[in-house]
Formats: C-alpha cells, structure tokens, sequence
C-alpha cells in the first residue's frame, strides 16, 4: 500500500513537471487549456502533500493536543470550533476577491505563459506560505491581527507604520475596484440597469430579514438571487427600449459619482439595510460563479488564442506600461502573493480553528484554490482572440477613438481584428461597443460569456452569460467598497478619536458624516483622476493597487520571518525570507519606476513633465484639464513614495530586530499563550 | 451513497455558517432562547457590527 502511495505521488508530482514543462518550452500554434489545469492541479497537489505538510510538521509543528483560541475562548461569536472544511470554505470567500480575477486578465498582455507561471509557483511558494504562517501565528496568540502581532514581535514603530500603510491601501483599493466597475458599466445601459436594480433588491432583501423572516438568510438570499437574475433578463429590455435606455446610458464621470454617494450612504445607514444583505448575496454569487467557471474550463477545455509570450514584454504594451519584470508581478497581485490575505489570516479564522492541524488546509489550501481561481480568469482572459482582447482593454488614448483607427493599430501589432467582428460580439452580448472598455472586468465577462454559452445555451445566451458575468463582477466588488469604506471610517475614526474624543464615537452622526465623507473623498478623488484619465486610469491606479499589496504582503512576511527566526533561529528562515527578498525587490523596483523612468507612460513625474512642458501652447480651457492631470501624477508620485517609505521603516525595523535575535543583544520572547491541553472531542466538530 | 449525503450535508453547512444561521443556532443554545424577530435582531446588530469593523479582501 506504502509502495502503491509513493508510486502515485511520484507520478503527480512527474505530471506537473511535464505540463509545466510543456506549457512552458510549447511554441506551437495554439495550447488547450487542458494543459495549464493539469500543470496547476499537479503541481498544487505536490505542494500541498510535501512542503504544506513538511512546513506543518516540521515549522509551525502544529499540535492537536493543544486548545485553540476557538476552544479555550469559546463563546459562540467570533472563538468557536468549527469543522475544517467548513473553515476552509468560510476562509476562502472571505480571502477571494476581485484582485485575482481581474489582475491575470491584464497581465495576460505580456502573453499567458509568464502569468501561469507566477501564479501557480507565486502561490505555492509565496501566497500559500505567508497565508499558513500568518494564520498559524494569530492562532498560537489567540487570533491577534496583523498589526498587534507586528508590534509585539517586531515593534512599536513597526506596529504604527503597519496602520497607516493598511489605511493608505484601503484607499488606493476602493479607488481602482471602482474604477473596474465604472469601466464595465460606462455607456452599458444592459449593465448599468442591472447593478442599479441590485440596491432596491438589497434594501428589499434587508427589510425581509429585519422584519418578515428574521434569521432565513438563505431563503432571503435565494430570493434575492431570483430577483437579480429576473433584472439581468429585464435589463435587455431596458437596453433595447428607446425611453428607457437613455436613462441607463451613463458616462464615466456621472458612474464615479454614483458609486461615491452609494459608497458615502453604505458607510453612513445601518449596516443590515443595505451591507450585510449585498454582502451575504455577494458571497454565495461569488463561491456559485468560481465554482461554475472551475466546472466550465474543464467541460469546455478551451484553446488559448493569445501567444505565450506577446511583444509587450518589452514593455510598450496598451494596457499599462512597463516590462515584464517587474510589472507582470505586480499585475497579478492577488492572485499569487496577496497582502490582504494576511488580515483575513489574522482575523476572523483563527478565531474558528477547532485543531492545529487545520490551519494546513485552510491557510495553505484556501490560498491554493485562489491561485487556481487566477489560472481560470487567465484562461478566460487567453481564450480570446487576440485582437478582441486588445481592442477591449486598450484606452482609447492608445489606439484612437475611432473604431476604424483602433483595429489598424492593433492589427498592425499582430493581432487582426475587424469592425465588423467587433460589432457583431457587441452585439451578440447585446453591448453598443465593446471598443476600450478597458480595466479588465469586460474582458473577462466575455471569456467567462464564451464558456458558460459552451455549456449551455450556445450563441443565444452569450449576451445574458455576459451580462451575468458584468453582474457578478460588479456586485462583488460593490460589496468591498461599501465595506472598505466602513472600515476607512472606522480606522480614521479611531485615529481622529484620539485627537477630539467625540470623533471616535461610532454612534455620533456628525462624526459618522464626517469620517464616512472624509474616507469616500479620498478614493472618490482617485477614482475621478482614473475616469479623467486620457490613458484610462488602469495604467496608473492598477501598478500603483499591486505595490501597495504586495507591500502589505512583505509587512506580512516580515513578521513571519522575525516569529520563525525567534522559535528555530535561522534554520527555516529562507522559508520566508526568500519570498520576502523576492517582493521586496519586485515592489521597490516596480515603485521606483513608477516614481523615476523618464518614459512618461511609465514614471509619474516624468507624465507630469511631459505635461507640463506642453502646457503653454494650450487653449485655457484645456490647460485647465492638463493641470490637475499635472497634479495628479505628482499625487500619485507622493503616494508611492509615501508606501515605499513606511515598508522600508518596516523593513529596517525588521533587520533591527532580526540583528538583535541573531547576536542575542535583544531578548527572544515569543508572545504565544501558553500550551493548554485540548479537550476537544472529534464528535464536537 | 453515504459520501455524497456527507458531502451534501458539508455544503449545508458552509452555507448556513455562510449565512449567520449556523452562529444564530449558536447564540440562541447559549443564552437558552427561543428564536424571535427581536433576538434575530439583537443577534444581528452584534453580529454585523463586528463583521463590518474588519477589511474586506480585494
């Protein structure tokens, strides 16, 4: 039997080789995407089964005979033993968010192969590791968060700069998902309709369970699914009605306004009218549409039409600027290495935790399942023909505003398209243009369109599958800026309370008005820069979203580098240290271009120069535009700045520490409750 | 058979854990009460109050 299991690992673990090896050296005409899901699968499993295990047993040594926060600080809220599959399905619609789905269809510009690769390898070195480590830490410190557990082991300075670099994040995050959302619904009245009709479905679906079916959250949500599947079907009448669809027919700006009072209100009304049941809907939408996209890609098993490697390495390419290293890295962010995680790590899960030994497949498995949800975007995202691709993600101020002018341009890249085959998609997905709809949710709304149509409903259906797909998108990350900008609020709450007590009172309107106005200005003003953007805002704000995410995962790594060095020394050190050097170097890099190539698609300041030298020979009136377009590269020039400099206070304060561990100037104390025994019945999980 | 109703029954579960019901039944046993509108929503405005304190994930 013993023999039969080695033989069995063997050939996994020889499977992935192979299919990482052939994705990797084929250069034929095109690649089923068969290929990529066997290699990631493989490879997952490998990981999962050997350096998963190996870091469980030998690293954390994880013990079942110790209680966890869940069993020792029971009470039926947050610390409660829950069973491990439960906890990993929990763990991992809470850590799946947009970032993986939208980040590999932008990066699928450098071709599939160098963001395949990143993901699958980036996940199980990286991701999964800091993930596992993290939430293994919380769990031995009774479920602390990210930045208490950085003041404890690392220290105070450490702790504060972690603060401000989460609440800088939260900014830049809101910002760009919004600017996702105002791409994909910009002059789709079909779209538009259907996000709209999602409010007065939540406001709907709240007052039910408030007050007609309290407690029948599932039965309030299949209803609510209903209600949004019967608008989606609704919406196409709207689109094709001459009175109604001007009316659902927005431009950029009045789409970033909407979602900015939307956000203010979220933030501002009680959360169970609106938040909590979006939220709920959200989640089982979000966990229904990864699990049909898993299903679909294996059903269907498309060809990839994008070559491995297109000529955007160089870093010309249309969608954002910049080579291959670092930007590709950056691009993907969550869907390999993801800083985020490491708050939901040491958040709400090691609370719910019943035995050691779950963390494994909950921190270290969940993160596997998101890498492979990024391998599925990418393959949607490659799946189309090159020329749709690119004449849906390219600005307009790339390739022109003329259909005629953007297929020449990118015809004469290589990848032929037509007028003509891009009205009849537009059509068939029942869009007016599908030209520049740029930020990455389109794009992948229409591969994710071409799958489901393939299992079901054909040609027919692909305008409802991508509408479908446009609500899923949107919904879900709606969610997050309504409660991103509630927790903004919360966080800023927290450091104006300090300054003038009644501010820090959740419950006191005027500072509720406040703090909720102060946060939504902020990434609203991101958010405007992006609409106003002649390169589409995805070229700034998306490189400037990824830095500061992977920033927050070097935070992360950081403090699993400094926990390990105090419990083994520096045996296990490079477990994190080398994804740690790896995103260090790939986020300064990254950071440092943003801030000082002379090429102004690339470098902020070199933009505003490039501006700025041609600013007298312009009428006033677009002077004007050309001056904040001046000062908002200069903004986001201070902001990468601003994040570059408090990961490195963190990162010097790290090396501070570890130097003291390693000459024994500083005491090794570890902030880990003390060992109580487990009594925790297999029959009570 | 018995795999398949084990499986069924672990996706009950995470969509009641999901939805707040599995915490619910929860809250309820602990404080030995009845389910009504008005400890649905005690529970609720606890509940919701922290869960929408913490970050969300991108």
């Amino acid at each position: 039997m013993k023999v039969l299991r080695h033989i069995f690992w063997l050939a996994v673990a020889v499977g992935a080789a192979v299919c990482l090896g052939g994705v990797a050296l084929y250069r034929g005409e095109h690649i089923n995407s068969i290929w990529l899901v066997v290699a990631a699968a493989c490879t997952y499993a490998t990981a999962y089964r050997f350096y998963g295990k190996w870091l469980a047993t030998r690293v954390a040594v994880l013990d079942d005979r110790r209680a966890t926060p869940a069993e020792r600080l029971r009470n039926g809220h947050d610390y409660e033993p829950t069973n491990q599959w439960i906890l990993f399905g929990h763990h991992f619609a809470a850590i799946a968010g947009p970032g993986p789905l939208v980040g590999p269809v932008l990066a699928a510009q450098f071709g599939y192969l160098p963001g395949t690769l990143w993901i699958v390898i980036g996940a199980v070195l990286g991701g999964a590791v800091q993930d596992f480590i993290v939430l293994f830490a919380s769990m031995r410190r009774d479920g602390k968060s990210l930045g208490r557990m950085a003041r404890e082991e690392i220290g105070r300075l450490s702790g504060a700069a972690a603060l401000v670099t989460v609440l800088l994040i939260m900014v830049i995050m809101l910002a760009v998902m919004a600017l996702v959302v105002v791409n994909a619904l910009r002059g789709s009245p079909w779209g538009t309709f259907t996000i709209a009709a999602t409010m007065p479905i939540a406001i709907f679906m709240g007052l039910y369970l408030r007050y007609w079916r309290p407690g029948k959250v599932l039965e309030c949500s299949a209803i609510g699914f209903l209600l949004v599947v019967a608008a989606i079907l609704a919406g196409r009448a709207v689109a094709g009605s001459a009175t109604l669809a001007p009316w659902f027919t927005l431009g950029g700006m009045a789409l970033a306004l909407g979602i900015v009072v939307y956000g203010f209100f979220a933030s501002a009304l009680p959360v169970w009218l609106l938040l909590a049941p979006r939220d709920y809907l959200s989640t089982f939408v979000k966990l229904g549409v990864v699990t049909m996209l898993g299903v679909g890609v294996v059903l269907v098993r498309p060809e990839l039409q994008l070559p491995a490697l297109s000529r955007f390495t160089d870093g010309t390419g249309p969608i954002f600027a910049g080579k291959i290293f670092p930007f590709c890295f950056i691009t993907i962010a969550c869907g390999a290495v993801s800083g985020f995680h490491s708050l939901i790590a040491s958040g709400t899960t090691p609370k719910m935790i019943a035995k050691e030994s779950h963390a494994r497949p909950v921190g270290y498995g969940s993160m596997l399942m998101e890498s492979f949800v990024a391998l599925m975007a990418m393959i949607a995202a490659s799946a189309l023909q090159p020329g749709v691709y690119f004449a849906v993600n390219s600005p307009a101020g790339v390739v022109g505003t003329a259909p005629e002018a953007a297929v020449a341009t990118i015809s004469g890249w290589g990848f032929p398209v037509s007028v003509a085959d891009m009205t009849a998609l537009a059509r068939d997905v029942g869009e007016r243009s599908l030209f520049s709809r740029t930020g990455g949710a389109p794009s992948l709304a229409l591969g994710m369109a071409h799958i489901f149509a393939r299992t079901g409903g054909g040609r027919a259906l692909l305008g409802f599958w991508y509408h479908f797909a446009i609500m899923f998108e949107a919904l879900f990350i709606l969610t997050i800026i309504d409660a991103g900008t509630r927790v903004g609020r919360f966080l800023l709450q927290d450091m104006l309370g300090a300054v003038w007590k009644p501010l820090g009172r959740t419950s006191w309107m005027p500072g509720v008005i406040l703090t909720s106005g102060l946060i939504v200005s902020a990434w609203g003003y991101f958010l405007v820069q992006g609409v106003r953007d002649p390169l589409g805002g995805i070229n700034s704000l998306w490189p400037l979203f990824g830095i500061a995410n992977q920033l927050l995962a070097a935070i992360a790594l950081c403090l699993a580098t400094t926990i390990l060095l105090k419990t083994h020394g520096p045996k296990y050190v490079w477990i994190t240290s080398l994804p740690l050097v790896w995103l260090v170097t790939v986020t300064f890099t990254a950071g440092g271009q943003k801030l000082f190539s002379r090429v102004p698609a690339i470098g902020f300041w070199a933009q505003a120069d490039k501006l700025s030298a041609g600013l007298r020979s312009l009428p006033v009136a677009d002077a004007a535009v050309t001056r904040t377009l001046i000062f908002n590269a200069r903004l986001d020039a201070v902001l990468c700045g601003v994040l570059l400099a408090l990961v490195a206070v963190i990162l010097l304060d790290s090396l501070r520490a570890w130097t003291g561990i390693l000459r024994r100037t500083r005491p090794i104390t570890l902030s880990e409750t003390p060992f109580t025994a487990s009594r925790l019945g297999a029959g009570e999980i | 058979m018995k795999r398949w109703r084990r499986f069924g029954k672990l996706v009950v579960g995470l969509l009641r854990e999901l939805a707040d019901e599995n915490a619910y039944a929860r809250h309820l046993k602990a404080h030995g009460r009845e389910p009504s509108g008005e400890e649905w929503r005690r529970f609720s405005d606890q509940r919701l109050r922290r869960k929408f304190a913490r970050a969300r994930c991108c």
